[in-house]
């Protein structure tokens, strides 16, 4: 009897430790009254949760499906993800750039999250998630921009246009031919990419990790018709992690600047160069007037690494001003001849179009990205 | 002249030799450069190996709670199955209330050190202060750590993915979802 006890109790505990049970409402999506966006279906799919020891792991595949009840074509959403109680300094958001969503019509939104906690953690809605913006054809904007996703989707709105608007000379001057080639270009150009792990992280590192610190000079590229001048910049560098960039901007047009974005490139003892990450300066604390100089700072640790694990030493930093948005709203970035001359398409990841048309490629061939490109 | 062993050269590094061999030990490194060297380079080792020997924080209040409500939970579910005594293989009188506990109380011993070495461990630790919150790009997707706790934005419908870091706390990851064939950027952020 008392070995039959004690596999029953096992078993129930095995059992009440590993249990996987679905969902009943763990998401709550909030669209504000007058949002251009009406929430059609909300499906859960196999979303679920499981219990492991005394911590709960969340899977939510929600897909939602979303009205575009505005007079206006729909170019982007963003909307953010709050999981408030488990991650109390994060937020997640999840975008969909390239759209191209004409008035009355509904599209899709695919969430897939997973989140870890304790079980103990009280009862409600697991995620919530809000409308973050919602970018038109005519770069007009409607949402709380909370995560700065204006000045995001109208950057990508602007690349989507370039790399379009290239791909179309393409087809114009040498055919579906010409634009195949360009395609496998492309591919393999992103095939080729050295690609790095990156992990960032805020705040303070220990103290053996500043063994061998010392301060790294930028280097700048500088582009033709760039508003804001790259002055000079330095980042910590301990091995293969960078800290604390701080980069002088200098605004060289008219007009006033609300935000910048530094990109930055890395490069190993051989010379091979890394898109290591960006260094955004943004916020009321950041308002850069006609001819003045203003500091781009970030208290942030990049620990890279290559080769699925190898740290990667970093010997050389170059920068470029990627993006910059006046005070109006509008945005400039780099145009494609820059990019090419100065060797970075290799180097930078695709605009998300350009991922758009070189997916549209693979799967249906130069023919059905001739047709894309010609419905713009 | 005789180099002391490897292994004698390490416990050296790490102050943890007797008095004698110690003694004999710093004559010998006195007059070999080489030694002095392997000593000099196990320090950084022995470094890693006590941030390596520290354990993971523990909430040893909510680890009790467990084990508190895993005992009342046998406890209710041996009472459960005990009913009216039954003519069996096995004399009843034979399991009185004492074996029958002890029985419980060895499976519930097993089922908390299985508790205890089933919880979620942080991954690997990176050379952060214990308090940050940490971005990483994962197989499946992207993950921010906060203390053990995590929320990861997962990309199951593409594998061809790009990812960015911005140096303000965010990691970027983005694809082209194979059902619906539009781009989703994923984001995550730390404050």
């Amino acid at each position: 009897m008392s070995s039959k006890l004690a596999i029953l109790f096992v078993t129930g505990i095995t059992a009440l430790c590993a249990q996987e049970t679905p969902l009943d409402n763990p998401v709550k999506i909030n669209l504000p009254v007058d949002s251009p966006l009406t929430l059609i279906a909300t499906t859960l799919g196999e979303s679920h949760v499981t219990q492991r020891g005394s911590a709960v792991v969340l899977d939510l595949d929600v897909s939602l499906t979303l009205h575009n009840s505005s007079p206006n074509r729909v170019r982007g959403v963003t909307l953010l993800v709050a999981a408030q109680e488990a991650t109390p300094g994060g937020k997640a958001s999840v975008s969909v750039p390239s759209l191209d969503v004409a008035p009355n019509q509904n599209f899709p939104v695919r969430i897939n999250l997973r989140l870890l906690r304790p079980a103990q953690m009280g009862g409600g809605a697991l995620v919530q998630v809000n409308l973050d913006g919602v970018l038109f054809q005519d770069y007009s904007f409607y949402g709380p921009n909370r995560l700065d996703s204006r000045r995001t989707m109208t950057a990508w709105e602007m690349q989507a246009q370039r790399d379009r608007k290239y791909f179309k000379s393409i087809l114009a001057a040498h055919g579906v031919e010409g634009l195949k080639q360009a395609m496998l270009e492309s591919l393999n150009r992103q095939a080729e990419r050295p690609r790095l792990d990156v992990q960032v992280s805020r705040g303070r590192a220990v103290a053996s990790a500043a063994a061998g610190e010392h301060n790294a000079r930028f280097a700048f590229l500088r582009f033709p018709g760039e508003p804001v001048e790259p002055v000079e910049g330095w980042a910590e560098i301990a091995g293969n992690e960078a800290r604390n960039p701080r980069i002088d901007v200098r605004n060289v047009s008219s007009r006033q600047v609300r935000s910048v974005e530094i990109d930055w490139i890395v490069s190993d003892r051989q010379g091979k160069q890394y898109m290591a990450g960006s260094v955004p300066a943004s916020g009321p604390e950041f308002n850069l007037k006609a001819g003045s100089t203003s500091r781009v700072l970030q208290d942030t640790a990049l620990r890279l690494s290559k080769d699925g694990g190898t740290p990667l030493s970093i010997f050389g930093m170059t920068g470029f001003v990627g993006q910059v948005e006046f005070a109006d709203g509008k945005v400039w970035i780099p145009n494609r001849e820059s990019l090419a001359s100065a060797q970075l398409l290799g180097v930078l990841e695709p605009s998300p179009e350009e991922q758009r048309l070189m997916d549209l490629y693979r799967k249906k061939g130069p023919k059905a990205l001739a047709d894309e490109l010609n419905k713009f | 002249m005789t180099h002391p062993n490897q292994s004698i050269l390490a416990l050296y590094a790490g102050q943890d030799l007797g008095w004698f061999t110690r003694r004999r030990t710093e004559r010998h490194l006195a007059a070999c450069a080489e030694c002095r060297d392997e000593v000099r380079a196990f320090a950084p080792v022995r470094d890693s190996l006590a941030a390596l020997n520290e354990l993971p924080p523990l909430s040893w209040n909510r680890l009790a709670i467990e084990m508190k409500a895993n005992i009342r939970l046998g406890l209710a579910a041996g009472e459960c199955v005990r009913g009216e005594p039954v003519a069996g293989p096995f004399p009843f009188g034979l399991l009185s209330n004492t074996r029958a506990l002890t029985a419980c109380a060895g499976a519930m011993a097993l089922v908390a050190l299985g508790l205890f070495l089933q919880r979620p461990t942080p991954t690997a630790a990176p050379a952060i202060a214990a308090d940050n919150s940490v971005l990483r790009a994962t197989a499946g997707g992207i993950e921010l750590n906060q203390g053990g706790q995590t929320l990861s934005l997962l990309h199951v419908r593409s594998t061809d993915v790009t990812y960015s870091a911005g140096a303000q706390g965010s990691m970027r990851a983005g694809y082209v979802d194979s059902d619906t064939g539009n781009v989703t950027i994923n984001n995550l952020y730390v404050q």
